[in-house]
């Protein structure tokens, strides 16, 4: 036993028990500092995260646990996540009339799931860590209960959810019944040798299927509009940022070091998946006029763009993922942030309701036309480059397959679609018709140190990339291609 | 004799019934059922490839399983519950007030 190689999972947890334990005593107006004290503990285990090495790998608890460069990589995406997410939720937290203080553990349970799933080597710890991750957001979706938006959204979440963990335990049930092994490394040997072999491709097919549904690519992608307009902001923003990014940790483990042999004969079936996804995404939220349905479909959209790198099957590809991730948390985050503070007392998020927001308050016009333009992958922002880098790795494989061209293309007809809503958001922003009174905008300390963050680091992705990608080829390498 | 396959056959049985009761009834605590029977179908496969492989994976992969879905089971009915308290419905066909 190895426990020491789990340790920050384990400080995670210990903070979200100390939380929970400290709500039951905390006077009612004091709850809010529990959330500052979970981001300030958060920010300390990131601290402690850069004293751990991901190089050589670690195996524990069986060996169902990794921790090697990737997974480490991964949980500090989820801490840093999780940090700006605990500001975006004190900030919504006055919404909830009661149990701010569960809201906080919530967060950091889920965040735990998220950081076992980036480890996950074996397939029931994949399955755990999914379901703590996704169990918690069944709470955190339906969190506003006296709202009837925000239980609808929780019910559909509930229902789609439990049906993709349905298909992923009995993929898991075939993929076990063919291979006769649950370990990934196992695996790896075994699958290579029946790469033929239906019930195991049926099996692998379900798995994907279950992660499909967490990272909202098509056909698994019916959930996220819904969910997304109906949950509380801030459990839209953990959604859009942490959930997928697990789904594409676990994506990533199971199809290059578990099963390399078989996702080599799938490239055609991923393409496809990138492609519709993208397009989908991309068309259905030309007519929204509800933000958060419209951050909804543009993160199906954004689903699809990474689907690209998975679909290159290439170390290129996977480093373009882990980047574009993170250009893509920081724009979302400020998105999200800038909703809850611009509409804090409308009842819904409609474009709007952001008409003429540059004179109401230019800081954070500036942050929204930011993020916008960063999403919509304009240079020099972050999310231009990251669309580069996966651009680059599909035309990489074109050599090799012509295919790969078609995607590519499909993908640039995505991107223009997408100019004319993010564009459309900008619009509302500057020459939208005001039609109500405005209210007074109020920004506490923490959301503006937050925004300023995103906004830094939005432009800093943008212009000197190196960093990063250093951090995320060294965090491939561990995928062994 | 009776051998794996017919465990399959019952298992993959329960897993259709299961998938047909969520996506054609429109109650909620029936699909909830529904969505149970599918992952007990996924146990039964699980117990029985582990029987016939002999390895013990599958059954420790079942009690997993059970404990997940026990979870699952509690917030899920916590939240048909609240939705029902809150407007008195419990069929899906109603749960329209999230569109376009």
């Amino acid at each position: 036993m190895n426990i020491a190689a789990s340790i920050l999972e384990i400080a995670v947890i210990g903070l979200g028990i100390a939380v929970m334990l400290a709500d039951l005593w905390l006077p009612r107006e004091k709850k809010i500092w529990l959330g500052y004290a979970a981001a300030a503990g958060l920010a300390l285990i990131l601290f402690g995260s850069f004293s751990m090495s991901g190089n050589p790998a670690t195996l524990a608890f069986g060996d169902m646990y990794i921790l090697d460069a990737f997974a480490l990589f991964f949980k500090r995406f989820f801490l840093i996540a999780a940090i700006l997410v605990m500001i975006v939720s004190i900030e919504y937290s006055p919404k909830f009339q009661t149990g701010k203080g569960e809201y906080f553990t919530l967060v950091l349970f889920a965040l735990a799931g998220m950081m076992f799933s980036a480890s996950a080597n074996h397939f029931a710890l994949l399955f755990v860590s999914m379901e703590l991750m996704t169990i918690t957001f069944y709470v955190l979706t339906s969190f506003l209960r006296n709202q009837l938006l925000s239980l609808e959204a929780g019910i559909k979440y509930l229902i789609l959810g439990a049906l993709s963990s349905g298909f992923l335990v009995y993929g898991i049930a075939l993929v076990y019944g063919t291979t006769s092994t649950m370990d990934f490394a196992t695996l790896r040997e075994k699958s290579a040798l029946m790469t033929d072999n239906p019930l195991l491709l049926v099996g692998l097919l379900m798995i994907i299927g279950g992660l499909g549904f967490k990272i909202a690519a098509f056909p698994f992608q019916f959930w996220a509009p819904d969910v997304y307009q109906g949950s509380p902001s801030s459990t839209t923003a953990f959604l859009a940022v942490g959930s997928k990014a697990a789904g594409f940790a676990l994506l990533m483990r199971l199809l290059f070091v578990a099963v390399p042999e078989i996702t080599l004969q799938w490239e055609k079936l991923l393409m496809v998946i990138a492609g519709i996804t993208i397009l989908y995404g991309n068309l259905c939220a030309l007519p929204q006029r509800n933000l958060k349905r419209l951050l909804g479909y543009s993160s199906i959209a954004n689903a699809g763009y990474l689907m690209m790198g998975i679909a290159a099957m290439s170390a290129s590809g996977s480093t373009a993922i882990l980047y574009y991730l993170y250009s893509y948390m920081f724009t979302v985050i400020a998105a999200f942030l800038i909703i809850i503070l611009v509409m804090k007392h409308t009842g819904a998020e409609d474009i709007v309701h952001l008409a003429k927001l540059h004179e109401r308050a230019p800081g954070l016009a500036g942050v929204m036309t930011l993020s916008m333009v960063s999403l919509a992958g304009i240079p020099p922002l972050a999310g231009f480059f990251g669309k580069f880098l996966l651009f680059e790795a599909v035309i990489e494989q074109a050599t090799v397959q012509s295919s790969y061209y078609l995607l590519a293309a499909v993908a640039i007809v995505g991107v223009v679609i997408s100019l004319y809503y993010y564009f459309g958001v900008i619009r509302t922003i500057y020459w939208g018709k005001q039609q109500m009174i405005p209210e007074d905008i109020q920004i506490s300390p923490a959301s503006k140190a937050a925004l300023w963050v995103c906004s830094v680091v939005i432009i800093y992705l943008g212009i000197m990339p190196e960093r990063l990608m250093q951090a995320a080829t060294a965090a491939v390498e561990s995928l062994k291609f | 004799m009776i051998g794996l396959e017919h465990y399959l056959i019952v298992s993959a049985i329960l897993f259709g019934l299961g998938l047909m009761g969520v996506v054609m009834r429109s109650n909620l605590i029936v699909i909830y059922m529904s969505l149970e029977l599918m992952l007990n179908a996924a146990n039964l496969a699980l117990v029985s490839f582990s029987r016939f492989t002999n390895t013990v994976d599958g059954q420790v992969m079942v009690f997993f399983v059970i404990t997940v879905a026990a979870a699952e089971v509690a917030v899920g009915l916590a939240l048909i519950v609240a939705l029902y308290r809150k407007r008195q419905i419990s069929e899906v066909d109603e749960l329209t007030s999230l569109k376009l």
